[in-house]
């Protein structure tokens, strides 16, 4: 039985456009939440399993016990109550481009005009050898918020002082560019607390990082002699993890961790996979204007899975993808007008509970891709009350963004 | 980021596309849940789209922990604060670039906008 039929019909004769959002992450609450605000004359349904979202951004902030899991969890009854979305928590099991329907694995099956799919990341399968879904239980991934977080959090607490955490950091292109060393930073926080003779180790599969002269200056202030990274030129790449040993195999050598974290390499979340919207990059290709994929036409893929030019994979960048590309579907279905889009990232980053680093990209986007227009990136030698009072605005600006998502 | 509305005439949707768009900030800021059939100036479309950008920081709501409120600015407030931002005159790095990837014509719609939305506040 079609959900549709459940519901009551609109009471004027005319059908409504009918609009499915699949994935209800930063990128796909915040389209839902913009598509029906933007016209009446849209059904716009949301569909995600989960009945709440944990945000993966500030959760390093979590494991560095300065923020509870549930200050980062957010439902979706505003979406639905105050502006009308039809929730409705199922998983997708397939798109057809074709029929244009979506089935859900409760058996409904959802007619559509236009899909926005926010799927997310998933994991390379096979990029780091023995990395499976149990290995995740053992050395979680915490990429994904909620009770991976949660399990880091526990090793964390649990392990002895004077232990070694190995962070294992991604190739690029990843969700969040600092987010690693976000973690590294935050967790030394934690260590220089309770476990000050702690050592953490990065094995990072890139041979340079985001802002790596504002991280290494806000560890050797901060953390000094706790943080060590190792390039993957010196290490030759990640290649294995032994879960009953637990360590951490590279070209050259092997590291025995008492807490393992064990970022992999990514791609585009499977159901853009099933959906046939993936190039040979593992993402999505879509037109920069409006967010319709290249090789499907009335699917429009946004956040991280989209390959959208120069853009970072972040929160940030997936609520400005979302709006633009809700607003390009509106002019699209209900004749609005067409602007020229704005794409924007703002970061804030914590190196410790008083020093926060900010960035600002600006981009361009043309019909064939999105490139950086602007930018900006805190330095070494800010003064440390310009670091303290980003601290103050972050707490502002998670307020702020996580109530434009879900509020 | 180029300046101006992109050349795509608008249609008989786009009056209603603008009044809902306007519920957003409506809602936000007052407990009433009555929507006042208004009609908006020309910008008022394209005004709340900027403005969707700004609330990825900014509250629309009136709140404003951490982070300045926009709304209820005037005008003259706002044009001038964003001017200043974009030549550097303010310091604010994150402003900076927001308010140099809009046009000047960009900057006069949303202060109008905001400005409007204000005065709303006010009378409700």
């Amino acid at each position: 039985m079609c959900i549709e039929a459940l519901r009551p019909q609109a009471a004027r004769g005319q059908a409504k456009a009918r609009i499915i959002v699949i994935g209800g992450g930063v990128g796909g609450a915040t389209a839902a939440k913009y598509l029906a605000l933007g016209s009446e004359a849209l059904h716009v349904t949301l569909v995600e399993p989960k009945a709440r979202y944990t945000t993966c951004f500030f959760s390093n902030l979590y494991l560095a016990g300065l923020r509870s899991l549930e200050s980062l969890t957010h439902g979706y009854e505003t979406l639905a109550q105050r502006y009308g979305v039809n929730v409705v928590h199922d998983a997708v099991t397939a798109i057809d481009p074709l029929a244009k329907n979506v089935s859900l694995e409760g058996g409904a099956e959802l007619s559509y005009d236009r899909v926005v799919l926010a799927p997310g990341i998933a994991f390379r399968a096979g990029a780091i050898d023995g990395y499976d879904d149990a290995a995740m239980q053992i050395m979680p991934h915490a990429w994904t918020a909620g009770p991976q977080t949660e399990l880091l959090r526990q090793q964390l607490e649990s392990m002895a002082e004077g232990g070694v955490f190995v962070l294992v950091a991604p190739p690029d292109p990843f969700r969040c560019p600092p987010g690693p060393y976000e973690r590294a930073s935050l967790i030394a926080y934690y260590f220089k607390q309770y476990k000050p003779r702690a050592k953490i180790l990065i094995l990072d599969a890139k041979d340079t990082f985001f802002a790596q002269d504002v991280f290494e200056d806000g560890w050797n202030r901060h953390y000094p002699g706790m943080i060590e990274w190792l390039p993957g030129q010196f290490t030759g790449g990640i290649k294995a993890v032994d879960v009953k040993d637990r360590s951490v195999k590279t070209a050259r050598d092997t590291f025995k961790a008492d807490v393992a974290n064990v970022i992999p390499a990514q791609e585009a979340g499977r159901l853009a996979y099933q959906a046939r919207l993936v190039d040979q990059s593992g993402w999505c290709p879509i037109d920069p204007l409006t967010f319709e994929s290249k090789l499907q036409p009335a699917i429009h893929v946004i956040g991280d899975a989209a390959k959208a030019g120069n853009m970072a994979k972040s929160a940030f960048a997936s609520n400005s993808q979302a709006k633009v590309c809700a607003f390009a579907i509106l002019a699209a279905l209900t004749g609005s007008e067409r602007f020229a889009p704005h794409l924007f990232n703002t970061c804030y980053t914590l190196l410790a509970a008083d020093d926060a680093v900010t960035s600002a990209i600006s981009y361009n986007a043309d019909p064939e891709t999105i490139k950086v227009n602007d930018f900006f990136l805190s330095k070494v030698g800010d003064k440390a009350e310009t670091r303290r009072e980003a601290v103050r605005e972050a707490d502002g600006w998670y307020a702020a963004f996580t109530h434009d998502i879900f509020g | 980021m180029s300046a101006g509305p992109t050349a795509v005439p608008a249609t008989a949707g786009y009056r209603q596309s603008a009044l809902s768009l306007h519920r957003i900030i409506a809602l936000s800021m007052v407990a009433s849940l009555a929507v006042a059939e208004r009609s908006f100036a020309a910008d008022n479309d394209q005004g709340a789209q900027l403005a969707a950008t700004c609330a990825a920081c900014h509250r629309l709501d009136g709140h404003d922990g951490g982070i300045p409120s926009i709304v209820g600015l005037s005008e003259e407030q706002f044009s001038i604060a964003m001017g200043a931002f974009k030549s550097g005159e303010r310091s604010g790095p994150i402003m900076r670039t927001m308010a140099r990837s809009l046009s000047n014509e960009e900057i006069a719609i949303l202060a109008r906008y905001f400005a409007a939305r204000g005065k709303e506040t006010q009378r409700r």
